[in-house]
């Protein structure tokens, strides 16, 4: 049982520059929460607070209902998994996994069958015996994992644990970490910057910019329903598309397209009559056959997809991609009529998503 | 085999034998202080001559195999056991030589007799490499007993997986 709940916390380093501003959460028994966002956003001082190595300047950090603000790192029963996976280079697979125990002064016999346990969980037996130089990345990051399991903590803090790993391996270990949770049913808190990672993992994402949460929600409610310009830009690969258009007539008219609003859109940018927004349309909502024309500059096929790259019109500020299914051969100068089938709107000003009133 | 037991021997399987490997780095401990005992004395370089040279060279074997069979024990190598079984029952056989020969003995300078080696050296350093040689020889015992174990213990997973 490990429900965690974090009020108003704020970070202001000894140099006056804040790095978290005001970060709510509650985190529910079980729950993989991850914090995403850009380099500098703040989601590792945020989990370094959580687990005690950064002092919290401003707000309440509770455990299970217990303010553990001020409790010292050792005191807060939560194991944290790091990116260069912090091993010691001199013990074993074995000894690096017990090292925590056998500093508490646990029982030998007892630390035995802890550290066979979370090697079974993490395919490790077999590589007990060797040390962190003879094993891949991958494997290091899983003896890692392992060193945090041992402890049978309340909460596991992860602090981008596959940023050392290649493309493959990271996709394979972040499987096991998915196993992993669903095999502990533990309360974890990852923090990457990889939307990938973020989307696959993830019960419910906290969304970073600045210091500051731009939205907190499932990756379906981020991917689908984006609160602002910033989560519509950093989640989903490629990005979304935006363009600036005005509301006139039941259309939203740009130099490069008008494009007729439905009913629903009406009723949504009713307020909006005149004034400029940004339209955001994922790449992957666009069909071939349309009213908007692309002129392409290239053309990456990915077997399923088509990537088309190009401009609307001859705009050089007007880059647009489309991720049209299937496979097309597109030539640089060829021109592309494409439809949008989903859309974003977004407030100018404010940078907010345009929701009907009650969403 | 009961359930304890069963854990302590499979944590054999990753764990040193840190007990026999620290005696024997005790044993060296010892034998470096009874090196650097037995020379303190004012009559010593009338006495022993060649016996210095070949102590110094046994001295630094003796380190050498110690070391080293520190280092093999506590991966469970039985030989490495058994090295440390026999400098051990060298050390023993060291008090007779050096050490037994220099107490009796005396030398005469200027006419003046003196005795090579007092009876307080004398226990001290009988002492220092007795302690070195029960190092020696209980690294080598533990050394053997649980290399045996974790041998048959090996062996009778083999079997299993067999």
């Amino acid at each position: 049982m490990a429900n965690i709940s974090l009020q108003h916390l704020n970070k202001v380093y000894d140099n006056h520059v804040q790095a978290v501003f005001d970060f709510n959460l509650d985190v529910r028994d079980g729950e993989l929460i991850v914090l995403v966002g850009p380099s500098g956003c703040g989601k590792s001082t945020t989990l370094r607070m959580i687990a005690g190595l950064e002092d919290i300047t401003e707000g309440r950090l509770l455990l299970d209902g217990e303010d553990i603000t001020a409790a010292p790192a050792k005191d807060r029963d939560m194991a944290m998994v790091f990116q260069n996976y912090a091993l010691y280079g001199h013990m074993t697979v074995y000894e690096n996994m017990a090292f925590s125990l056998t500093l508490r002064k646990e029982d030998p016999n007892v630390i035995h069958r802890k550290v066979l346990a979370a090697a079974e969980i993490l395919g490790l037996t077999d590589q007990l015996n060797k040390k962190p130089k003879q094993l891949s990345g991958g494997q290091r990051q899983r003896v890692a994992m392992g060193r945090a399991i041992v402890r049978n903590p309340k909460v596991f803090l992860f602090d981008e644990p596959l940023s050392n790993l290649d493309a493959k391996l990271r996709g394979a270990t972040r499987r096991e970490i998915l196993l992993l949770h669903k095999r502990l049913n533990a309360t974890m808190l990852y923090v990457t910057h990889d939307q990938t990672e973020a989307l696959t993992l993830a019960d419910r994402i906290v969304c970073m910019s600045m210091g500051h949460v731009q939205q907190i929600g499932t990756p379906l409610e981020l991917y689908d329903t984006p609160a602002n310009l910033f989560v519509a830009s950093f989640i989903g690969l490629p990005p979304m598309n935006f363009f600036d258009v005005q509301v006139k007539g039941g259309k939203l008219l740009s130099s490069f397209f008008a494009l007729a609003l439905d009913e629903q859109e009406k009723k949504l940018l009713a307020a909006y009559e005149g004034r400029e927004i940004v339209l955001g349309v994922r790449p992957e909502d666009m069909v071939e056959g349309g009213d908007v024309s692309v002129s392409v500059f290239s053309n990456e096929n990915l077997g399923m997809n088509t990537l088309v790259h190009g401009r609307l019109g001859n705009s050089p500020d007007s880059a647009i991609t489309c991720k049209l299914r299937g496979w097309y051969d597109f030539k640089a100068g060829d021109t592309v009529k494409v439809s949008f089938v989903k859309r974003h709107f977004f407030d100018k000003e404010t940078t907010n998503a345009i929701r009907a009133k009650g969403e | 085999m009961d359930e304890m037991k069963h854990v302590r021997l499979d944590r054999m399987r990753y764990t040193k034998n840190k007990l026999a490997s620290n005696l024997a780095l005790l044993a060296i401990v010892f034998n470096v202080l009874y090196f650097v005992s037995i020379y303190e004395s004012d009559v010593g370089s009338w006495y022993y001559s060649l016996l210095i040279g070949a102590s110094i060279v046994y001295n630094l074997l003796f380190m050498l195999m110690a070391f080293l069979a520190s280092e093999g024990v506590k991966n469970y190598r039985i030989g490495y056991a058994f090295l440390l079984l026999a400098i051990g029952a060298g050390q023993i056989v060291r008090i007779f030589i050096l050490p037994l020969k220099a107490y009796h003995a005396t030398v005469t300078i200027s006419k003046v007799t003196h005795q090579v080696m007092q009876t307080q050296q004398f226990a001290t350093v009988v002492l220092l490499l007795s302690l070195s040689a029960i190092c020696c020889m209980a690294a080598g015992v533990v050394g053997v007993r649980r290399s045996r174990m974790l041998a048959a213990y090996n062996a009778s997973l083999e079997e299993k997986r067999v």
